[in-house]
């Protein structure tokens, strides 16, 4: 099957330009003291999330399904590391919610294809 | 199978970038070596400072208190005046201490001052020496390498004993056995009985390696111990089991009665503890992480736009060869991870490289800044951690755009 391409909407269209400002401020908080301090394993976790919360985006970005369901499982992943280290963010969980929900609204219209 | 051999191909197409365009992919992962060097570098000497610094308080006691003049928090609010006008720490404050505190497991007394060591003709100037009561062994740690402690009547008698530190054991007695020689201190004849085992050089100062413990019996004849300038302070060690709090709240109650202080009257002594000085440290650490962090994660991002430069002329070179595959049936995810591969097989080649620097920089630097310092396992996860993260972040976009490509127009494609 060929790929289609299809025409983002703006909503999408500000969620990922966002999400890759988020990537922009978190991929330095991968190897921050704080998080170094936490565990030897913890920068790598933070990086896998940090990684596949990227690519995501791009995926987003292309209108494609697997970024959505790549974008949520990585959010589940995030909040269990999150409530396992008592750093959970509220605010951070509310925008995240937005982001699925604005991304699952357009999710019929997305391509199935990689 | 598929993936093994997808990943073959790709550490050769990025050996093969490396052999025929030495100088383009050296620079492109300069970035990356620059930010992993940066970024570890600093790591491992926070780390070694940090574990030299633990060792030193931990030689010092974590559950030990001390009675001094002089609390050690410093800040703006340092009211030095007050606490210039403090008696010290006195002699006959520790038996009270050891009769009535219930929480302390043993309690010394310390006085410290630099003096002369004599031994034949050699001479070592500014020796400290440390007079201290009978129970010192039990509130400091140490070890003795050769000899013995002070017996209890060597102690309460006042004997001329020592115990010598091991750069003074060597270089006072270079070819022969310290033990039972006759030193000199201030002119008296002092006996060695002891050597201490070799400490290594203290971030806090203070390593027993350049100094000589005496009985406070003995050194009253060779010293003012009431002198100010000798620092008294009153170990106390706690019972198992006891808080550090519990026995500082002992303790304050105890020297306000020993004192006689009126309830409303203020302290006029100070109860330290090893964990302030720590506490003051970890600030410091902090700082100089940040800094690292900030500097290497620059050069890491400058690295990242490199790889992802590359991976694009890549990607454009080979775009014929990508038609070709796709039109024998190379699914996308085969493409996309073909050239993902390859640019965090690159990031791994340029962190490795930044790794291997720090490593040759910890063994040329050894014992040279008075500590040891070493990459450590949790750094060395880190930088191929950021390695490979920097290799997928930058790598994703060219390599999702090579598996996107229609085959008719790459196969075309010049």
């Amino acid at each position: 099957m060929e790929s289609v391409i299809r025409k983002r909407p703006i909503l999408l269209t500000i969620v990922c330009i966002l999400g890759f400002v988020w990537i922009v401020f978190s991929f330095p908080a991968v190897f921050s003291p704080s998080v170094k301090k936490l565990g030897d394993w913890y920068p790598a976790l933070f990086g896998l999330i940090v990684a596949a919360s990227f690519i995501s985006y791009i995926g987003v970005w292309y209108m494609k399904k697997w970024g959505v369901s790549l974008f949520a499982i990585t959010f589940f992943v995030k909040e269990i590391i999150l409530i396992f280290i008592d750093d959970v963010s509220y605010a951070g969980i509310v925008f995240s919610v937005f982001f699925i929900s604005s991304m699952v609204s357009f999710y019929k219209r997305m391509d199935s294809n990689l | 199978m598929i993936f093994l051999g997808l990943f073959r191909e790709s550490i050769l197409f990025a050996i093969n970038a490396l052999v025929v365009n030495k100088l383009r992919t050296f620079l492109s992962l300069l970035g990356i070596t620059i930010g992993i060097f940066a970024i570890i570098t600093v790591f491992t000497i926070v780390d070694s400072l940090e574990q030299n610094l633990r060792k030193s308080v931990q030689s010092l006691g974590n559950d030990v208190v001390f009675i001094e003049k002089w609390p050690w928090t410093f800040g703006e609010n340092y009211p030095w005046w007050k606490y210039m006008n403090r008696p010290d720490a006195d002699y006959n404050e520790l038996d009270e201490i050891l009769r009535k505190c219930n929480g302390a497991q043993s309690a010394a007394f310390v006085a410290s001052t630099a003096i002369t060591v004599k031994y034949k003709s050699s001479s070592i100037e500014n020796v400290t020496i440390i007079c201290a009561s009978h129970q010192y062994d039990k509130v400091k740690n140490f070890e003795i390498a050769s000899g013995r402690y002070f017996a209890d009547i060597e102690s309460s008698a006042g004997r001329p004993v020592a115990i010598i530190g091991d750069v003074l054991a060597k270089a006072l007695f270079p070819n022969q056995d310290p033990l039972g020689q006759s030193i000199k201190i201030n002119g008296a004849k002092v006996d060695v009985i002891g050597v201490f085992k070799k400490e290594g050089e203290s971030i806090l100062g203070g390593s027993s390696d350049t100094q000589i413990l005496v009985p406070i019996n003995y050194a009253r004849s060779l010293i003012d111990i009431r002198s100010e300038n000798l620092n008294p302070q009153i170990m106390v060690r706690a019972k198992a089991g006891v808080s550090n709090e519990d026995l500082i709240d002992e303790l304050t109650g105890l020297m306000r009665a020993i004192r006689r202080l009126k309830p409303l009257a203020e302290d006029d002594f100070a109860l330290n503890q090893t964990s302030l000085i720590s506490n003051q440290f970890d600030g410091l650490f902090g700082i100089i992480g940040i800094a690292g962090w900030i500097i290497g994660g620059f050069s890491i991002l400058v690295g990242g736009f490199g790889i992802a430069n590359i991976m694009f002329v890549s990607v454009k070179e080979r775009t014929n060869i990508i038609g070709i595959q796709k039109s024998l049936g190379a699914k996308n995810y085969f493409i996309l991870l073909q050239f993902l591969f390859e640019s965090v097989f690159l990031s791994l080649i340029g962190g490795i490289i930044g790794l291997l620097v720090v490593y040759l920089i910890t063994l040329l630097a050894g014992d040279t800044f008075g500590m040891e310092i070493t990459l450590s396992r949790s750094n060395i996860i880190l930088g191929f951690t950021i390695s490979i993260l920097i290799g997928v972040i930058s790598g994703f976009v060219p390599a999702y755009g090579a598996s996107q490509m229609d085959p008719v127009e790459a196969i075309r494609a010049n």
